[in-house]
């Protein structure tokens, strides 16, 4: 872009930067803290009040949580439900999205109420239960992945995004031979990046922060994913469940390694965005190409 | 063309999908028969090599995790061998454990050996119990030699109207009392405190006398949390004189804050507030937040929780104050000069067999057996000690941890509080303690149970409690909390009061007299 | 894609595309003028010829909406029959089919409780300061986002604001409390130190709503920007060009184009988050609740945690989700046509 070089111009600017640093900076401070605290003795994080930078380097937190294969067998089910996840949410849903994107499909009206319904109304855990239960599903990873398989509210955003699509591109299209299924996976897609690229977080990051799903469909706790060892650790060590109090036989994890969890659960989700990021610029990009 | 890549694509996507669901399926689909054909084979080859040798039974066991993951086979292997069982130990967090097991039980998924997680879900089970949903093991127990140790009263207090469905995991009966900071009390020229109004001299010696020597006003006497029951509230209510949650007056069963003692305990704690002898925040403050003003060095008494935690708090307070001495203390007088302490009801949680997953009575005798045999030294001290010489060794007859800490938190931890009944049945070890404070600890806890006050309501049963008991028990926490900060007098305290009845205390009250006369 | 980028042009059915091109728009502006009347312009005979032609037409469109239909079915309607409980005395052990029917009973329960109206009161006021501090926020971040100069910070601010989002409010919660609590907690500290009164922020019940808004914003603002500046990258760059030819300053091209090319999200997602009045987030109030602030903290969803699932009374908190879905059905029900008759689109 071209640059403002008026002095309001540039004043606005650098306000807008002061800005941006500070409210950065405060929205990280407690984050690293958690990263400081977990590179640090449970002795310093009890003494001091807000860590930033560790007096005393301790890696014993990361030593001990990397000690069995646990975690690893954790992270990698995960990422895989992430992936697969993600994959299998972003076809079913664009698919979706754009057919009722298209505003000349009769009854899309209907099904688009359908889903906002949805979204206010919910049978209820045991009903889903029993649904997933008669689908063979227990025990399975795809419980983790195809009941959560659309979000209404990703369905429906993804939809404004193409509604947004100049209609005549698909209609050139369409002169050109392109059947709808052309239409979505050569023009609207390719022109939808930046929200492909939300959605597709939005989506990712769901599977990642799958929980009671996973305690629910699974018995078998060798397929758990990280939040439930995250949340485990996280709970048991903030004290938060009353009735294991009076029980002088298990005393909570450290503070540290609750820490260093929350460090290697969130590492890899946080990685995402930063990658997904040059689709931002790309869609803007695309966008002045047509024109 | 574009249609044939596009189907392609679909397909595979869709096969994908239902690989996802068929092979985790498949899974399923065959490791359910190779475990029952495994074992049937194994069992058969085990069988021929060693005639005399039955097919071990198959337990599949649902309980709820205490530790940040689930523990390796090691110790379950062991226990097979012992116990000659096929145990498929099911662990779900104990954070969600009620989701699960609520979901599990409406669609009939229960498996045959069912942990729950404490009393209250013991409580709310008690509805489907008396509707015959889990099998009522009473009569059976006479037939097992271990089993029929199980203490009688405790027994009785996990009864359902009268019939025993549940083993209990069972716990001492009072090991509340205080942790305090010895070196502090030493230089101020303190004794333990003998009553009440010592304890609050203490709180108030350890505010104001500059305890650390450091010459700044930084620390405080107590540090609570916000927890009533948990917490020091009710520890010092019991002390003060108050029932154990309920008392008779009149021939009469009455709730715990109808009775003025308790009333004298929120005012002693409304004055440590108001004097700044103990946190602040304590209606707000978590006990991981409370445990880190201690072992911070911060604050001097901890009141309420088990005496036995000393060892994990004087862990982690020497690394902050390395020559710091703590002490354990529990006989505080009330203001009439008399001792009490209340009790739990011995049991920190049960046992079901639900009926869905156990077909018959042969079946059921099976799995109590397995239980029989976890009642024996030699079981339960694997279970909760862990592999002698591996996760510990005996001294004095006692049993000693290994240092690597570590070791016992994944291997062990996991299946200690699944061992049915108490050292006193089970046989097995006492822990082996060092610190002189954890073995005052453990002689306090004898101590506590000779003045020890029992819950009259433990082994009754009230519709209304079961319906509402939890909401309406709200309504007096939160006047309690109120009352010990200022906010309401003697008299709105009990306006809540009334207000508890009205909503149906009355009903409560009446239920539970009425069951009180049976 | 990939598989596309070979594909050939071969015409299908071209030739009587631009036939339809005129019909098409004008049947369009039928459908959505008569918005769900469907049923009359099937009834003559000649625009039943035309639906059915249009079908025809839009049949892959079916079938692209058939698997995602398919799932909202089976995953999300198939179980609703569970919200028949809630006129239940609902057994888990007898099924929905075996227990008792009771009619209104746990909806009169709830309506007469004694706090409901208080709760009630409490779940909107979050709810307002949801909608009317919360909701602008992350607008206006992205605004802010987007005027900075060079990708480079663009990036950097963009990942850092994003990472609250990530800690459970567990973590978010026990970290305020470490910061502000009476018994040393930095901010109290602080005030001390420049001669303030030390401030009850945790009990105190009129900071339970401050502390709560704060929370929510440290941890969703910068999430919340993600998908602004989505539609933002999506707005054509030539817009400003030729606004920036007449002489346009940047605020001004922010209030001209920006502003006006995401008021469709923005509009979605109010309609979308009006639709959750009652529905806040259940584990953070439940963290900051207290003995002392719950006259102002208790909302439907920690007063169902300690009346229904606490307790396990499954038919009673259905009842009570039951009751919020509707009020939120209204609502978003209202703000939809209120939006379409102010020309939007509106989510269905």
């Amino acid at each position: 872009m071209v640059e403002d070089r008026s002095f309001t111009g540039r004043l606005f600017a650098a306000v807008n930067f002061t800005l941006l640093a500070i409210i950065a900076l405060i929205t990280v401070l407690p984050f690293l803290h958690v990263v400081a605290g977990s590179f640090t003795t449970s002795a310093e994080l009890a003494a001091s009040k807000f860590v930033l930078i560790p007096k005393v380097w301790s890696f014993e937190a990361y030593k001990f949580i990397f000690s069995t294969s646990t975690i690893f067998k954790a992270m990698a089910v995960s990422i895989g439900v992430t992936l697969v996840g993600t994959l299998v949410s972003m076809f079913l849903t664009s698919l979706m999205a754009y057919g009722l994107a298209r505003r000349d499909l009769d009854g899309r009206k209907v099904v688009n109420f359908l889903v906002v319904f949805t979204m206010l109304f919910h049978g209820g855990l045991i009903p889903t239960f029993l649904v997933v239960k008669e689908l063979g599903m227990i025990d399975s990873y795809a419980a983790l992945i195809i009941p959560s398989a659309i979000s209404a509210f990703n369905m429906i955003i993804l939809k404004n995004f193409f509604q947004n699509i100049p209609e005549g591109l698909e209609e050139s299209a369409k002169i050109d031979g392109c059947n709808d299924f052309g239409i979505l996976f050569k023009i609207v897609l390719p022109l939808s990046m930046p929200a492909i690229a939300t959605i597709s977080l939005f989506y990712a990051v769901t599977y990642w922060n799958t929980y009671l799903t996973a305690i629910l469909y699974l018995d078998d706790s060798a397929k758990w994913p990280i939040q439930v060892l995250l949340r485990q650790i996280v709970v048991l060590a903030s004290g938060l469940d009353h009735s294991a109090t009076l029980d002088g036989v298990v005393p909570p994890p450290d503070q540290t390694i609750k820490m260093a969890v929350i460090v290697v659960a969130t590492l890899p989700i946080l990685m995402v965005y930063p990658f997904l990021q040059k689709h931002f610029a790309k869609g803007a990009m695309l966008g002045s190409m047509k024109g | 063309m574009k249609k044939k890549s596009f189907s392609i694509l679909l397909t595979a996507l869709l096969t994908f999908s239902v690989m996802l669901t068929a092979c985790s399926g498949g899974n399923k689909g065959a490791s359910a028969p190779a475990e029952t054909g495994g074992n049937a084979s194994k069992a058969g080859t085990e069988a021929q090599a060693e005639a005399k040798t039955e097919a071990p039974t198959e337990i599949k066991i649902m309980l709820p995790l205490n530790t940040s993951e689930t523990p390796p086979d090691t110790i379950k292997n062991e226990l097979e061998k012992l116990t000659n069982t096929k145990l498929t130990y099911q662990f779900f967090p104990a954070d969600t454990y009620e989701e699960k097991l609520n979901s599990s039980f409406a669609t009939g998924s229960l498996p045959q050996v069912t942990y729950l997680k404490n009393q209250t879900t013991f409580i709310q089970m008690k509805d489907p119990i008396k509707d015959g949903q889990f099998w009522e093991i009473g009569p059976y127990l006479s037939e097992f030699p271990n089993l029929s140790k199980l203490k009688p009263e405790i027994l009785n207090n996990t009864k359902v109207e009268g019939k025993l469905y549940s083993l209990y995991i069972g716990r001492p009966l009072a090991r509340q009392g205080i942790i305090y900071r010895k070196d502090w009390a030493d230089k101020l020229n303190l004794a333990a405190p003998a009553n009440v109004d010592e304890l609050f001299e203490m709180a108030k010696a350890f505010t104001e006398q500059d305890p650390d020597g450091n010459n700044v006003k930084d620390t405080i006497g107590i540090v609570d949390r916000n927890e009533l029951i948990y917490g020091a509230f009710k520890t010092v209510s019991a002390w003060f004189g108050t029932p154990n949650g309920w008392g008779e007056k009149d021939g009469q069963l009455q709730p715990e804050f109808t009775f003025p003692q308790y009333i004298d305990t929120m005012d002693f704690f409304k004055k440590l507030r108001d004097g700044g002898y103990m946190n602040q925040d304590f209606a707000a403050t978590s006990k991981t937040d409370a445990v880190k003003m201690f072992t911070s060095g911060k604050a001097g008494l901890y009141i309420g929780g088990s005496m036995q935690d000393i060892d994990s708090l004087h862990k982690d307070l020497i690394k902050n104050v390395p020559d710091a001495v703590v002490d354990t203390h529990s006989m505080v007088a009330g203001p009439d000069g008399k001792f009490a302490q209340w009790m739990i009801p011995g049991y920190n949680n049960v046992v079901l067999f639900p009926k869905s997953a156990i077909k018959d009575e042969a079946e059921l005798k099976k799995i109590l057996a397995f239980f029989d045999k976890m009642m024996t030294p030699e079981v339960s001290n694997l279970m909760y000690w862990g592999i002698e010489g591996v996760h510990y060794t005996v001294e004095d007859g006692k049993a000693k941890p290994t240092d690597d800490k570590e070791l016992i938190e994944r291997e062990v931890k996991g299946y200690k509080d699944s061992v049915i009944g108490e050292s006193e049945t089970n046989g097995m070890y006492e822990s082996y303690n060092t610190l002189p404070g954890r073995i005052h600890a453990e002689e306090l806890i004898l101590e506590n149970v000779k003045v020890g006050v029992p819950d009259p309501t433990a082994p009754l049963d009230s519709a209304t409690y079961t319906e509402k008991g939890v909401e309406l028990q709200q309504i007096i926490t939160d006047a309690t909390y109120k009352y010990m900060y200022g906010q309401i007098d003697k008299a709105g305290f009990e306006k809540e009061v009334e207000n508890w009845k009205k909503r149906g205390g009355d009903k409560i009250i009446e239920e539970y007299n009425a069951a009180y006369k049976k | 894609m990939l598989i596309y980028s070979t594909a050939s042009s071969i015409p299908k059915s071209g030739g009587t595309l631009h036939q339809y091109e005129t019909e098409r728009k004008k049947i369009m502006q039928d459908v959505t003028a008569q918005a769900s009347t469907a049923q009359p312009v099937l009834k003559s005979s000649k625009g039943k010829n035309e639906v059915k032609r249009r079908i025809w037409r839009n049949r892959w469109l079916y079938v692209m909406i058939a698997p995602g239909l398919l799932y909202f079915l089976i995953f999300k309607y198939l179980p609703m029959y569970g919200l028949i409980i809630s006129f239940q005395d609902y057994k888990p052990y007898n099924g929905i089919l075996g227990s008792n029917w009771v009619g209104m009973k746990h909806f009169n329960r709830l309506f007469s409780e004694p706090d409901f109206l208080n709760i009630l009161k409490n779940t909107i006021i979050l709810f307002g300061l949801n909608i009317f501090i919360y909701f602008p926020i992350p607008i206006i971040l992205a605004l802010m986002l987007n005027e900075l100069r060079g990708n480079f910070f663009k990036r950097i601010f963009q990942s850092l604001l994003y990472i609250p989002h990530f800690m459970s409010w567990v973590i978010v919660v026990s970290i305020s409390f470490v910061m502000v609590t009476m018994d040393g907690g930095i901010i109290n500290d602080l005030l001390v130190f420049f001669g303030f009164e030390k401030i009850n922020f945790l009990l105190n019940p009129s900071w339970f709503r401050p502390m709560y808004i704060i929370q929510v914003i440290w941890r969703e603002a910068g999430w919340g920007t993600i998908i602004y500046l989505a539609s933002i990258a999506a707005i054509d760059p030539g817009l400003y060009e030729a606004a920036r030819m007449d002489g346009a300053g940047r605020l001004r091209q922010v209030w001209h184009i920006t502003i006006p090319a995401i008021r469709g999200v923005i509009i979605t997602l109010f309609i979308l988050k009006i639709g959750s009045v009652l529905d806040l987030g259940f584990e953070h109030v439940y963290l900051l609740l207290n003995s002392m602030n719950r006259e102002v903290a208790e909302i439907i969803d920690t007063y169902v945690y300690t009346a229904g699932l606490r307790q396990g009374q499954f038919s009673y908190s259905t009842a009570i989700g039951f009751f919020k879905s509707i009020i939120g059905l209204i609502m978003v029900m209202t703000v939809n046509k209120i939006s379409k008759k102010m020309g939007e689109e509106g989510v269905y």
